[in-house]
């Protein structure tokens, strides 16, 4: 971390003022003229056939332009299919709109374009949908009867992805174990919530046959081919513009049915097309996550080594498939092992549709990871009276087993679990708090202590997509560009919602250039202008991007130097270096300015190329693509303290902490938010976020005020103990980060009250814990517990 | 719908607009007047994006109507910064790194701006009371706090 002069500088952000005097441009503050404005009618049932659509009330109301069905929409779009040939994972179709049945309470059935969106949302109330209600599935259970209705009826069952492994010799340790301890961990279906909703703004230039497609998406390169393809035209027949995002956290990635419909109507219509989602909406109908339950099976031997680890996991993946079903739930199960000695591994996934909204990646789309293999380690701690922190250290691997292939081929490298394991603790005092837990206990007090060691999955290379079997490529593209004035242009295929992309990846632009980071313009968002990229997904920017941005501005520093040698008539041009945008050149092993400055060389390569050193291209420009290796890991330890209250079930949250190593940060103040933000995700979503359905699959949760985000009261102070190391394989020694502390969270908060729960005999093994669900499980117990 | 005329007084400028009565003043405020800085994030009530200044004090842009506004003096976030200088917490967000998307950040300025006024010396669980009736989904909200104490102590300072 030492040498660099921009990365690693705890700079305030470029992008701050516009946003703090309300001058940012989301979504829906762009205007268009003549703009229509769509409104989705939303299926009322969970399961229903759509015998007929009534609109001509609804057409003849003042304003309104046009009301479109499921059929009219399949006649100017192509469905989407999700069939990645992967083993175990069955092949499904979503049409632009539903047209002969709706699979959850939500459902688009119908689009209203009107003058403005209050007109569009009268007209909805007009149009007569004659349903045949269908019996709903929701739950996973549900779902695999036998007896289940069919979700999705061109599949033979519910069961859309099943895969399952075992190594050879992991059956028999189990069945010559003489412990096995058995946990189980329940999941709560929550929702990214981001502030800003979904929407989008379609314009449709008829002289050109050209879209322009503005919309909040974190990926718009991938989303371009997408919607290209899905409206039969040609990706230079379309460009995605994403402005300022307001959150996204996973949900603005997929092209959804809303945003192709609007694309396609604007196309028909002529006229430019705008939706924004109303927050209904977003929370019945976007996209939500982690519904997953899990069964981990560990067999010990007598001091609490893990012999070999079962996994068992099912996830309620709801009714459609945006992503395919073995995204998430698989890449937990190659995880789980994390930094742990576990030489015999088996897991089964099974990974069902139900009449719910579907599911998706959302910020750590393996949040389970960590707890449940962190919730394992404390039940063999407990199952063998032993402290939960000796019982890690006997199962980590140490410094010097590294790299370390685990069960399921990842290779751990450059990663520090141990180290920050007692950094936590000792910044904790882990020997005073559990005396202050012993005495609390004493007294009747509900103390605990919840570790959770966290290997975070940051930078996912193509080979990793290959191995796991998921689409997709971990690579990155950017243009770095010196303008002919001297200012500096850098464009990357990442877009951001929040990271800080505007100063962090300035800084690695200004790093591998030599100049202030204050000059550098980051371009992002505009698949016209950034070269094509994967995007921001996982925890990649920091790596993949900032790492392309690092290696194209290094060669570019490095054709400016050679110009600069020939100016200055020298042979060597290690000799030169870009500083604050000067030329220096080291003499007698000090750095010293010369005569040339960058807008000099920049003047030369663009306006005088008769001068440039023979076979140099005129120009100051460098297009790069980076591959970053099959995985990064950032590692952290989260460790909570906190003390339940009996009677009201409530959590007070003392003491929070996060000791983590997440390589170079590329700024660490920007890391320190992510870090917090995360752990906020994390425990919001452990405390109070639940989306919940009835037994017919209807919505109950479609509110701010029944979908509980914690708010400044709950979400405690959280302590951020840096421990960086670099990683040696990739650019600047960068890991990345901003998914872990959701998953610590989780482990961690959860661990906590399951410990604190330990004296009355029961577990905290399904989540959400609001005060609800605590004070059922202690009255429970209180009741068995009674003479 | 029937248009009935209303003016609305927004930052000192006077909107003379024919607006339905059943439009809300977030919209207008947005769409009429053009101060896109009032973010619309539930339209509910809850989450507080959208929060203004009615006669110097905060509420929610969505659950009122333009047309109830004749007579009423509104600010919005983009009053805030003087002269372009940002204020004392628009200064102190963005040293504490206290927004990420800055989508909830207009509203929360808004609320603070004003409750900064009443409580000049406040305290981390005052702080963070004050804050809850504002949903920030980026932040975890313990930059926000600091950035309130530092600007109730640069505020302070001046005085």
């Amino acid at each position: 971390m030492s040498g660099f002069s921009s990365i690693g500088k705890r700079l305030l952000r470029f992008e701050d003022r516009r946003f703090l005097t309300g001058q940012g441009a989301y979504l829906d503050d762009i205007v268009a003229p003549r703009c229509l404005h769509a409104h989705f009618l939303r299926s009322p049932h969970a399961h229903a056939r759509i015998r007929a659509i009534d609109a001509r009330e609804a057409a003849w109301l003042p304003g309104v332009r046009g009301v479109y069905r499921g059929a009219d929409l399949a006649a100017m779009a192509k469905p989407l299919r999700m069939a990645p040939p992967i083993e175990g994972l069955k092949p499904t179709e979503i049409a632009p709109l539903p047209v002969d049945k709706v699979r959850f309470q939500g459902d688009p059935v119908a689009v209203i374009l009107a003058d403005d969106r209050y007109i569009a949302e009268d007209a909805a109330e007009l149009i007569a949908v004659d349903y045949e209600p269908l019996p709903a599935v929701t739950s996973f259970a549900e779902a695999l009867s036998p007896s289940a209705p069919k979700v999705d009826e061109t599949l033979d069952d519910n069961l859309v992805a099943h895969q399952s492994f075992a190594t050879p010799g992991c059956a028999r340790v189990f069945a010559e174990a003489r412990r096995i301890v058995t946990r189980r961990f329940v999941q709560n279906r929550v929702t990214h919530a981001p502030i800003e909703t979904r929407g989008c703004l379609a314009i449709w230039d008829e002289g050109r046959q050209h879209l322009t497609f503005h919309v909040g998406n974190q990926a718009p390169h991938p989303y371009r081919t997408q919607l290209a393809a899905r409206l039969g035209l040609s990706e230079s027949q379309v460009t995605v513009i994403a402005p300022d995002i307001g959150g996204a956290f996973g949900q603005k990635i997929a092209l959804y049915r809303e945003e192709l419909a609007c694309a396609a109507l604007a196309r028909a219509t002529r006229r430019p097309v705008r939706w924004r989602e109303d927050r209904m909406e977003n929370l019945a109908a976007a996209s939500h996550a982690r519904e997953d339950a899990c069964v981990t099976r560990a067999a010990i031997d007598a001091q609490g080594r893990i012999l070999a680890l079962d996994v068992a996991i099912e996830e309620d993946f709801g009714a459609y498939c945006f992503f395919p079903g073995n995204y998430l739930a698989r890449v937990v199960a190659l995880m789980t092992p994390g930094p742990y000695r576990i030489r015999d591994y088996a897991y089964d996934v099974r990974v069902a549709l139900t009449n719910k909204c579907g599911a998706g990646p959302m910020r750590a789309p393996m949040s389970m990871t960590s707890w449940i293999m962190e919730g394992t380690l404390d039940a063999i701690a407990a199952e063998l009276d032993a402290d939960p922190a000796d019982i890690r250290r006997l199962n980590m691997i140490e410094a010097r087993e590294l790299p370390y292939v685990t069960v399921t081929d990842q290779r751990l490298e450059d990663i520090t679990p141990r180290e920050t394991l007692e950094g936590a603790l000792a910044h904790l005092d882990y020997a005073a708090a559990r005396a202050r837990q012993r005495a609390d206990r004493a007294r009747g007090i509900l103390r605990g202590l919840g570790i959770c060691v966290v290997v975070e999955s940051t930078t996912y290379g193509s080979a990793f997509y290959k191995s796991a079997g998921i689409p997709g490529s971990g690579h990155e593209t950017a243009v770095v560009k010196v303008e002919p004035s001297g200012a500096v242009n850098a464009a990357v295929g990442l877009m951001a919602s929040g990271q800080g992309y505007e100063t962090a990846l300035a800084q690695a632009v200004a790093e591998g250039l030599g100049v202030d980071p204050a000059t550098v313009r980051l371009q992002i968002g505009n698949t016209d202008v950034a070269p094509y990229g994967m995007g921001s997904r996982g925890a990649r920017g920091a790596t993949a991007g900032g790492g392309v941005l690092y290696l194209a501005s290094q060669a570019l520093g490095e054709k400016i130097r050679t110009i600069a040698a020939r100016e200055l008539g020298l042979n060597d041009i290690g000799e030169l270096r870009l500083a604050a945008g000067r030329i220096e050149r080291r003499l007698a092993g000090a750095w010293e300015a010369t005569r040339l400055s960058l807008t000099d060389v920049a003047r030369i390569a663009y306006l005088d190329p008769l001068r440039l050193p023979p076979g140099l291209e005129p120009g100051l420009e460098v297009h790069k693509a980076y591959e970053p290796p099959a995985m990064t890991f950032s590692n952290a330890t989260h460790v909570c303290e906190v003390v339940v209250d009996a009677r009201s079930g409530r959590i007070a949250i003392e003491r929070y902490i996060v000791a983590e190593d997440c390589g170079t940060p590329l700024n660490p103040m920007l890391v320190e938010g992510q870090q917090i933000g995360a752990v906020a995700m994390g425990l919001s979503g452990c405390l109070s976020e639940h989306v919940v359905y009835d037994r017919d699959g209807q919505n109950l949760s479609t509110t701010f005020a029944d979908y509980h985000l914690a708010t400044a009261v709950e979400i405690p102070h959280i302590e951020i103990v840096p421990m960086h190391t670099p990683n040696r394989s990739t650019p600047a020694g960068v890991k990345g980060m901003s998914e872990g502390g959701v998953m610590g969270a989780i482990g961690a908060l959860a661990n906590a009250v399951d410990d604190a729960l330990r004296p009355l005999g029961i577990r905290a093994e399904a989540l959400p814990l609001t005060p609800i669900a605590l004070r059922r499980l202690i009255r429970t117990a209180t009741r068995r517990s009674a003479p | 719908m029937k248009r009935v005329p209303v003016t609305l007084d927004v930052n000192g400028e006077s909107h003379a607009l024919s607006l339905e009565p059943r439009r809300l003043l977030s919209d207008a405020l947005r769409e009429e007047c053009g101060l896109t800085g009032v973010h619309v994030g539930c339209e509910n009530g809850v989450c507080g994006a959208c929060t203004v200044l009615i006669d110097g004090a905060p509420a929610r842009a969505c659950l009122i109507f333009a047309v109830q506004m004749q007579g009423h003096a509104i600010a919005t976030i983009e009053s805030v910064a003087r002269g372009g200088a940002l204020s004392p917490l628009q200064q102190a967000l963005h040293e504490e790194h206290g927004l990420q998307c800055g989508f909830c950040t207009p509203g929360l300025v808004m609320t603070m701006e004003a409750w900064l006024k009443d409580n000049p010396d406040p305290d981390e669980t005052a702080i963070r009371a004050a804050l809850s009736g504002h949903l920030c989904r980026c932040t975890g909200y313990q930059s926000i706090v600091a950035a309130v104490k530092r600007a109730a102590r640069i505020a302070r300072e001046r005085a």
